[in-house]
């Protein structure tokens, strides 16, 4: 007796969509029962993660800040994703963004500055991200090289570029030879939308994007060649689209969007350049991207939930005085979940009897 | 008008939330103090032992005060976890890095009710003040031990980053093994971390393989003295008592104790005594103290032992000259010392170390 995975034939629409949401609830069943096996309440544990958050202006705005930097990625990952160029690099990209338009920042500091200079800086931190993800579409395209390898390791290449810069040339003289560089002057920081809480300029440029991508996806001939060369690529062959422009495409938009979202943690939330300046966006990001099924609005939602399990997780720290591996354990049985909904989605579960073999 | 009240519903809805996790009226009375570490509890090093300070201050103080540990907090993060500390009603917050001590700055006047208190920072405010401890102590006295031990007569540094804080100590290891013999050298290697396992073992590797038959680190784990007791070579423990990690290889480690400073500290604000102070103590205020001594003589123990006591007692310095820089130039002369300032700037090594400080 064996088991076996056989591919359904069709699977409902309603199940795709339902499938995510199965994910969480069974992540949330699972975290209570972990809530009572430490001894908490489930019910208080549960509401100081994912209720207390959202319970007032200044959580609200909280949420939108942490949300920010992952939808703006998982958005351009998932159209890599979908037309099958796995970028795992967006990390890299993210710190690159936030290389190149930090440079702006401290080549005018202490110089007079105007208004242009911030909105110069997000275009900067776009560029340098986007040539960032060119490297692994080119040498996909170029050589054959496979793109998880070279854009994963390009991530250890600006991690050290980082390191090298905030060490060396851009240390702040101040700084008693610590690895950050200056404080960016008030013209260079992205500004503050509400009082009493840390809402910026980025939440709103992040659901901009997220528009535009959604009418890019789904109403527009490019959308339709990104999904037709990620479910059909013969097909796609055959109507004339060239696939590796379309690499390039999504691997530079992807880029954009994750050096974007990497100023704007750089001059928003941080103000400085120094190491440690993403939590690892890039790579959570692309569980952001999964669990929104790979669409816009969905890395939005997706964005959204993670970006609370992150602030629950440091409210059940101070509230509850439980430990962070608490918040890393349900981010694992998250991903763990969608994958399993998604496997059971797709393939139906079957007992054989050996003999057959 | 409208808007008051919309800030008062959500007062009222954080309150709310506040009661269902059990914060009574009489938990109210406590002092709620918070701990915002840089990296895990679980590092047995730096952070671990502020966790440690931590519960030492709730054993001293019981039911006087609530202490809260955030672990891990990387600097996007910062400002939102210490606001929400202050939103729970935390009024003493230590933020345990050097790396904090910007946004603490920023922060600090934002919440003027509130204390804070950053490990390792230069300056201080009209509610920040500022700690650390003089761990260069503890190294003079790796210095003589190590040059005691060493055959090769070369000590290896597991050093993290070239701040004053490493450049100094690992220049009062060679100071202390000067002490016993002139022809001692130190070797440095820099894994730019505070914490990272593999790169350290590469270090102590690295280190080994040039001849190193001591190690000293930086470091906040165990990694370079558990390679130290692979390769059958000695090594000290860092920032806790590190012995069962290397029970072959430990001679001491310097074991940090934050936990009378915090109880202290938050005794300061209960009875609203609390100042802005700049607080660097040594071996003789117990911010730190020496580990057991492992795998050495009677007489080296003894030797230790002594030096320990004198340094504690303020007969020994270990900045006093005659030092001489790597360059040869000498800056400090005989019968001179450098000042606290000095020490808090250094940034050139003495003789004797074989490594350049990046630029």
């Amino acid at each position: 007796m064996r088991l076996i995975l056989e591919k359904r034939a069709e699977t409902p629409l309603a199940m795709t969509i339902a499938s995510p949401l199965i994910a969480v609830a069974l992540t949330l069943v699972s975290a209570a029962v972990i809530f009572l096996a430490m001894g908490q309440d489930p019910w208080a544990a549960l509401h100081v993660y994912f209720v207390a958050p959202l319970s007032d202006s200044w959580g609200l705005q909280e949420v939108a800040v942490k949300a920010t930097p992952l939808v703006l990625i998982s958005v351009g990952l998932a159209l890599c994703y979908r037309s099958n160029n796995w970028n795992i690099g967006a990390e890299g990209q993210f710190l690159v963004g936030a290389m190149a338009g930090g440079w702006l920042a401290l080549a005018t500091h202490g110089a007079p500055q105007g208004p242009w200079l911030l909105p110069s800086m997000l275009v900067v931190g776009a560029i340098g991200g986007a040539l960032f993800a060119l490297i692994p579409a080119v040498l996909k395209t170029r050589f054959g090289a496979n793109e998880i390898l070279t854009s994963l390791m390009l991530v250890y290449v600006a991690e050290l570029l980082l390191d090298w810069l905030v060490r060396g040339p851009w240390r702040d003289p101040q700084g008693f030879n610590m690895p950050v560089t200056v404080t960016f002057e008030p013209e260079a920081v992205v500004p503050l939308l509400l009082e009493g809480g840390r809402l910026n300029l980025g939440t709103p440029i992040a659901l901009l994007v997220v528009a535009i991508v959604a009418v890019l996806v789904g109403r527009t001939l490019k959308g339709f060649e990104i999904r037709l060369v990620g479910e059909a690529p013969r097909a796609a062959r055959f109507a004339g689209f060239d696939e590796r422009r379309l690499t390039w495409t999504v691997f530079a938009i992807s880029g954009a969007l994750a050096g974007l979202a990497g100023i704007l943690e750089a001059a928003g939330t941080v103000r400085m350049l120094q190491p440690g300046i993403s939590p690892g966006y890039g790579f959570t990001a692309i569980i952001v991207a999964f669990l929104g099924r790979l669409n816009p609005v969905g890395c939005l939602i997706a964005g959204v939930f993670l970006a609370i399990t992150f602030i629950g997780g440091e409210n059940a720290q101070i509230m509850l005085r439980m430990p962070l591996d608490v918040t890393r354990v349900f981010q694992g049985l998250l991903l763990f979940y969608v994958l399993a909904c998604d496997t059971l989605l797709l393939y139906r579960p079957r007992l054989v009897r050996s003999a057959a073999a | 008008m409208t808007l008051t009240r919309r800030h008062l519903l959500g007062t009222a809805g954080a309150l709310a939330g506040a009661a269902a996790l059990g914060t009574s009226a009489e938990a109210q009375q406590r002092l709620n103090v918070g701990v915002v570490l840089i990296g895990p509890v679980g590092d047995f090093g730096w952070s671990h032992m502020h966790d440690q300070g931590r519960r030492r201050m709730a054993e001293v103080l019981g039911d006087r005060v609530n202490a809260t540990t955030v672990e891990s907090v990387a600097p996007p993060d910062f400002d939102r976890v210490v606001t929400q500390l202050v939103r729970t009603g935390h009024r003493l917050i230590f933020t345990t890095s050097f790396s904090y001590f910007a946004p603490t700055q920023r922060l600090a006047p934002q919440h003027p009710q509130v204390f804070f208190e950053n490990a390792t920072g230069p300056t201080t405010l009209p509610n920040m003040a500022i700690y650390n401890a003089r761990f260069y102590e503890g190294r003079y006295i790796q210095g003589v031990i190590a040059a005691r031990k060493s055959r090769s007569k070369t000590i290896g540094y597991v050093a993290t980053f070239p701040v004053p804080e490493v450049i100094h100590a690992i220049n009062t290891v060679m100071r202390g093994a000067w002490s016993v013999d002139p022809s001692m050298r130190v070797r440095v290697v820099w894994v730019n971390a505070w914490s990272n396992p593999a790169r350290e073992a590469d270090a102590a590797r690295a280190l080994i393989d040039q001849g190193c038959d001591v190690l000293c680190s930086h470091t906040d784990g165990p990694a370079p003295l558990q390679l130290a007791e692979q390769r059958g070579i000695f090594g000290f423990g860092q920032a806790s008592d590190m012995t069962r990690f290397a029970p072959r290889a430990h001679l001491t480690s310097s074991v940090n104790n934050w936990g009378d400073y915090y109880a202290e500290r938050a005794r300061a604000v209960i009875d609203g005594t609390w100042r802005p102070t700049d607080t660097w103590g040594g071996l003789g205020s117990g911010m730190f103290r020496m580990a057991p001594w492992t795998n050495m003589t009677p007489e080296e123990v003894s030797e230790a032992e002594r030096i320990r006591d004198a340094i504690a007692s303020g007969r020994l310095h270990p900045f006093d000259g005659p030092i001489t820089r790597q360059d040869g130039t000498v800056v400090i002369p005989q019968g001179g010392r450098l000042t606290d300032d000095q020490i808090r700037a250094m940034n050139y090594f003495y003789q004797g170390i074989d490594a350049t400080i990046p630029s």
